[in-house]
């Protein structure tokens, strides 16, 4: 490909490229993100080509692999052009069918299209499924219809029209003075406005400036900048180039993780297209300016995603934060006035450009702009990537996007914003989140308190509501989910990517996490709860960075709405989800029916019993592994205080009746 | 930079903008812990003790590190506000809870009111405060030592835990170390109490001693880091008179004088050459010099007399004539080891509970009240034996028990043969000559004796003088002497230099040798030949020229003159035929 020697060379190839298209060739567009590449969609797409090629269909039909559409739950995914058909778990043996039915000869496949599992209906189309219905997909929506690999799918789809724009017709000011109008805030976590950065950035004294992209996405759970650079990098080098033009950067650096490698791979592949056909590099598009971008691979440390250690990996030093009392913008990379964004944020600018500040800004909340994507994961019907307006409701990602809970179990939490964001309660009306909440002072005795599944997402409601917005991890609890546990989890997260430079976070952390353990191992002591407290606070009040300054926020906020559990296992010693295995005992209940599949399933033989008969479990074998506990169908196996167990049981012998006896209605699952 | 105003706890004070927080605070009076900050390194902070409640110039209220956090216009700040207190107790509790009881945290705790941590005291010796690793980084650029491992797990250490080739052994860390977790250990595990060989003062910037002449500081570039890294320069931004320059090097001057006092002095025997004594093999067998460093309130143990492990003697022997009437060595006297020696038993008599030997030949308490010295340290129990020190030995194992070193002797006013544990020995040296002695006194015009020592002009009638006109001599250069002898042999010839210059002109005698300049080939021989070091060389005329005032119109360079140009006044060729002639006549 020769080089695009300016914007108007660019836009006539677009069109050239526009009218080589044949609308009615049939296409594959077949995903081959990070997700189902874990569901095995390798093996589905050489068996696609090895088909393709045996039917002798290579004229008719083209494969298209794309980057991640965000339904990660139901993949491996195919959509199929220009009906616009959505397959679902494709497997190997899917393939003949596709190829004979709906390419062949224009069929639907029923048995792989999506089932609406509210009204059991079959779904043609991705639009029409209601994990995509509510989403405004302004970032992934290009991820399912390109090539990640192929440059001239991207400006097709009007990729490099925002950079052309920038550079061709617009002072850098204006650029910046868009992007403040626009309304855009940071994505990476904090919230800043971009705009104001880049201004600042700007104005700084000190050449050479600096952009760098932060890739270094480590939160648990949190997956959308891996799926827009492994599926779009293209819209990242825009959304950098024109950053690089309006603070008036010649170098650029995108720091991304080393557990990356398909996102580093399509990030090269992307960076030596762009280059080849001078998007990248000298003298772009003919404006004059010089912009390249470097790759730098990190090591796996969740603290440097954080913007300064990011910047000391990136120099070479050990990956440490330092104080941020002198902004990055003015002495950030080597001491110069460096401009760091996060992949998400980058991705958004070539869309402010090209559609303008007033359309952008028009999209979201008041202080909040724009879309963001989560990432739906943990105890949700529809785990994967949603991109969402600000001000979307919980209820509608939760419930609508996201599908409800999976087997009729009860909402209990949701965990935003990663380990350092915090936990917020959904199921207000629980009697013992009310009172946890009185306690902390939210709300009065006779107050009710509205639902958290009705808080308009964006940054500033959540971190009202004692969370974040983060990167945008959301983490969904049921009701087997204990808190105390959930806080130890992040905590233990924290204590081993704290990287041990300032004291608080690093013994802080050591601290809180040995309360927590002893809390959860039954040996709780009364204050413990206000020692946690004591601890956070000094924790947000001295850490050096947010990574120990946000650590606590886990471990108060459950403490905020879940305070009564806390008292239940350092009072009580008793874990009322049922989790914490030192505080837990199992016993069967009068519902036994003899089945027999809990004592197959224990590895301790502690149930006995003869068949059809009431079984027992032996409390002095019982080693709380809880796999009876997830294989009786008949409730009768419950989690109860340690101690209670024996009631239980004695209990249960008192009430048993045999099946036959019992009425009928009883006996069902 | 700009000077702006700000509050520290409600009083206004004026400091530069952009410099940091603490130091302000500092200089008010006001304490604030801390336990990662050094003033000379890139503030680091990681301890957060110095933190402090501010409001910025937005009235925003945040709680910030004082330590490195810039000074604006308009800053308000609070360093003892309830938030912070309870902040700093929080913490340093933490850290008490992973560290053992150290004086450092001890007393900090005691400060901010922490008797006991409420989680017990931890077994940590390491604070992590990271001064090591920044001193080692920044100020000594040796960068040998760094952070290992992550979280609550990190540890100070050096590249892959194992010896570190870029160390240079200047002991940095571990005098910056505030807990003491870095110590100096030599390979062989052993701790360094002082280093036995100098015993001096081994800080590279030290006063040479107490009455060391000029009283200031000098720095030993050997020690010294910047002279072997490039980096420190501490002491340079510690002086406040800017005192200190590193690029200043010896120099030569040349002064034109019209007197010379030589008192250049003695050098120690070195005992290593007298196999039998063990010095430099055997611990604990030191010269009397270093015993005197020892013994000094200013000097490496600050005036403790102690062993190597840093235990107080329990016995010690003074070995008098060490190489000293002592025919493989040195034939004369030393004069001064009996005395001192005896002192130096006065002194351990004084300071410790040790047992003292005294091993000589003869006792020579010459002097005025030296024989009353001799009764008192008699009298102090100090046990006498008149016998050579021949042989010091470690002790086996059967008499470790009394002392770790064996010396033997004949006591010969017993007439037996003794071994005598003790646990220190100390050699009293024999004072030599210069080894470059010969040279100076080439140099100087002064001959040397056998024994290397300056000689005289006359051992009575010119006790001072040399054969060099104007060139006197003092001290122990001479020949060995005590103190009270020396001064006085330095005041003679003081009062004889000065009898010289108050008359401002010498009396020449008429007769001298005298240069034709038209003739001299500029060979120099004439140089070297004159005694009396008369004759010099002129560069610019390439000729040789006479010192009037030096020569003794010996006649030996017209002798030697290969080119006959040098006539002896009052001895000239003509003169002397004419002589003759009249003589015969």
């Amino acid at each position: 490909m020769n080089r695009i020697s300016d914007p108007k060379a660019l836009a006539s190839y677009r069109e050239k490229l526009k009218a080589a298209q044949d609308p009615n060739k049939t296409m594959i567009h077949f995903c081959a993100g990070t997700g189902c590449i874990a569901c095995g969609c390798e093996e589905v797409a050489d068996a696609f080509k090895k088909r393709i090629a045996d039917m002798g269909l290579e004229s008719s039909v083209t494969l298209k692999l794309t980057g991640c559409p965000g339904f990660c739950e139901r993949g491996p995914l195919a959509t199929v052009y220009p009906q616009g058909i959505f397959y679902e778990k494709i497997g190997v043996s899917d393939v003949d069918l596709i190829l004979e039915k709906t390419v062949k000869h224009g069929q639907v496949v029923e048995k792989l299209l999506y089932k609406d599992p509210t009204t059991g209906k079959k779904i043609v189309e991705e639009e029409e499924i209601p994990f995509y219905k509510k989403q405004m997909r302004l970032l992934l929506g290009s991820n399912g219809l390109m090539d990640p690999t192929c440059l001239d799918d991207y400006i097709l789809l009007g990729g490099y029209e925002g950079m052309a724009k920038a550079l061709s017709g617009m002072q850098p000011e204006e650029i910046v003075q868009s992007v403040i109008t626009s309304g855009l805030r940071g994505r990476g976590g904090g919230g800043f406005p971009t705009g104001w950065k880049w201004d600042s950035c700007r104005k700084a004294e000190g050449k050479p400036k600096y952009v760098i992209c932060n890739a270094d996405e480590g939160d648990p759970g949190a997956f959308m900048d891996r799926a827009i650079l492994e599926g779009n990098p293209h819209s990242v080098i825009e959304g950098m180039v024109i950053g690089a033009f309006a603070i008036g950067s010649n170098e650029g650096f995108v720091y991304v993780r080393h557990e990356y490698p398909l996102a580093v791979k399509n990030l090269n592949i992307a960076l030596k297209q762009a280059r080849q056909v001078g998007l990248l590099g000298k003298d772009i598009l003919g404006t004059g300016f010089d912009f390249d971008i470097e790759v730098s691979r990190g090591g796996g440390a969740f603290v440097c995603g954080e913007s300064t250690a990011l910047m000391a990996s990136l120099e070479g030093k050990i990956g440490e934060p330092r104080p941020k009392y002198v902004h990055t913008t003015d002495y950030g990379l080597w001491d110069k006035p460096s401009n760091l964004n996060n992949v998400e944020s980058w991705a958004n600018i070539p869309l402010i450009i090209k559609g303008g500040a007033d359309w952008y800004a028009s999209i979201g909340t008041e202080n909040s702009k724009g879309t963001k994507v989560f990432a739906l994961s943990g105890k949700i019907s529809n785990t994967g990537l949603v991109e969402v307006p600000m001000g979307i409701t919980l209820r509608e990602i939760l419930y609508d996007i996201g599908g409800g809970i999976p087997g009729n179990k009860k909402f209990k939490a949701v965990q935003t914003g990663g380990p350092s964001g915090g936990t917020l309660v959904v199921e207000t009306e629980d009697e013992m989140v009310h009172r946890s909440m009185v306690r902390s002072g939210d709300v009065q005795v006779d107050e009710t308190v509205k639902s958290l599944l009705d808080l308009p997402v964006d940054f500033d409601e959540l971190t009202k509501a004692g969370s974040m917005m983060g990167s945008g991890g959301m983490i969904v609890m049921d009701q087997d989910s204990c808190m105390v546990d959930v806080a130890k989890y992040f905590i233990h997260f924290l204590i081993e990517e704290s990287c041990g430079k300032c004291l608080p976070c690093r013994e802080g952390l050591r601290m809180l996490h040995d309360i927590l353990e002893r809390i959860t191992n039954g040996e709780g002591r009364e204050g413990d709860v206000e020692l946690l407290q004591e601890v956070s606070n000094t924790l947000i009040d001295t850490s050096l960075c947010q990574l120990g300054g946000s650590a606590p926020n886990p471990v108060l906020s459950t403490i905020r709405y879940f305070r009564d559990e806390y008292d239940a296992h350092v009072r009580d010693k008793r874990c009322p989800a049922g989790v914490c295995n030192a505080l837990v005992g199992y016993a069967i209940n009068e519902n036994c029916i003899g089945d027999g599949q809990c004592v197959k399933a224990c590895p301790s033989d502690a149930i006995s019993g003869d068949p059809k008969g009431l079984y027992r479990i032996d409390q002095s074998k019982c080693i709380q592994c809880d796999a009876c506990y997830q294989v009786c169908q008949f409730d009768s196996i419950v989690r109860v205080g340690r101690d209670e167990a024996n009631d239980v049981q004695r209990r249960a012998k008192e009430r048993w009746v045999p099946v036959k006896e019992r009425p009928r209605e009883k006996v069902g699952v | 930079m700009a000077t702006v105003k700000i509050r520290i706890d409600g009083q206004q004070v004026e400091a530069e903008e952009g410099s940091f927080l603490l130091p302000a605070i500092q200089e008010m009076g006001v304490e604030i812990p801390t336990l990662c900050y050094y003033k000379y390194a890139t503030p680091y902070a990681a301890c957060r003790m110095c933190v402090v409640e501010i409001w910025d110039k937005r009235k925003k209220n945040k709680v910030v590190t004082a330590c490195n956090y810039p000074i604006a216009e308009g800053l308000e700040v609070l360093t003892h506000s309830p938030r912070v207190v309870a902040a700093r107790r929080t913490n340093l509790e933490m850290l008490m809870s992973r560290c053992a009881p150290m004086p450092v945290l001890q007393e900090m705790g005691k400060k901010l009111g922490i008797e006991e941590p409420r989680w017990g005291w931890g077994t940590d010796t390491c604070i992590l405060c990271g001064l090591c690793v920044r001193v080692c980084d920044e100020i000594v650029g040796a960068r040998a030592l760094g952070f290992a491992s992550r979280g609550a797990d990190r540890y100070v250490t050096t590249a892959f835990d194992g010896e570190a080739d870029s160390c240079i052994l200047c002991g940095a860390c571990a005098s910056i170390c505030p807990t003491e977790h870095i110590q100096l250990e030599e390979a062989d595990g052993r701790k360094i109490i002082h280093d036995e060989v100098t015993l001096g003062p081994n800080s590279a910037i030290s006063v040479p001693f107490r009455q060391a002449v000029p009283n200031v500081p000098r720095i030993d570039p050997e020690y010294c880091i910047h002279f072997r890294t490039g980096g420190c320069t501490v002491c340079s931004q510690v002086c406040p008179k800017d005192c200190i320059h590193y690029d200043e090097q010896e120099k030569t001057e040349e002064i034109e004088v019209g007197t010379i006092v030589l008192a250049t002095g003695f050098q120690d025997l070195d005992p290593e050459i007298l196999k039998p004594y063990g010095y430099g093999k055997i611990p604990n067998v030191i010269t009397a010099m270093e015993f005197e460093r020892m013994n000094n309130a200013a000097g490496s143990t600050g005036g403790k007399i102690q062993l190597q492990n840093g235990a107080e003697p329990r016995s010690i022997a003074i070995l008098h004539c060490i190489g000293s009437r002592d025919e493989r060595h040195h034939p004369y006297c030393s004069r001064v080891c009996c005395m001192y020696g005896l002192k130096f038993a006065h002194l351990v008599k004084e300071k410790t509970e040790a047992e003292v030997y005294q091993l000589y030949i003869d006792l020579r308490a010459f002097g005025k009240g030296y024989e009353e010295f001799y009764q008192r340290i008699l009298s102090e129990g100090v046990n006498v034996i008149r016998g050579k020190g021949t042989e010091v030995v470690r002790a086996g194992r059967g008499r470790a028990e009394e002392g770790d070193l064996l010396v033997r002797c004949e006591d010969t006013l017993a007439g037996v043969f003794r071994e005598i544990p003790v646990d220190m020995v100390i050699l009293c040296t024999a004072l030599e000559a210069h080894s470059d002695a010969k040279e100076t006194g080439r140099k100087f015009g002064v001959s040397i004796g056998a024994d290397g020592w300056f000689i005289e002009r006359h051992p009575k009638l010119g006790p001072v003088s040399t054969a060099t006109d104007g060139v006197f001599l003092a001290g122990v250069c001479q020949g060995p002497k005590d103190i009270p002898d020396t001064v006085a042999q330095g005041g003679a010839a003081a009062a004889e230099a000065m009898s010289l210059m108050i008359r401002g002109e010498v009396e020449m005698d008429a007769a001298c040798a005298v240069i034709d300049e038209e003739k001299c080939c500029g060979c120099r021989l004439c140089n070297d030949l004159c005694a009396y070091s008369a004759i010099t060389f002129d560069e610019e005329k390439e000729v040789s020229v006479v010192n009037e005032a030096l020569c003794k119109a010996c006649g030996t360079c017209v002798a030697g003159c290969p080119s006959g140009s040098i006539k002896g006044l009052h001895f000239t060729d003509p003169q002397i035929y004419a002589e003759i002639e009249g003589i015969l006549s």
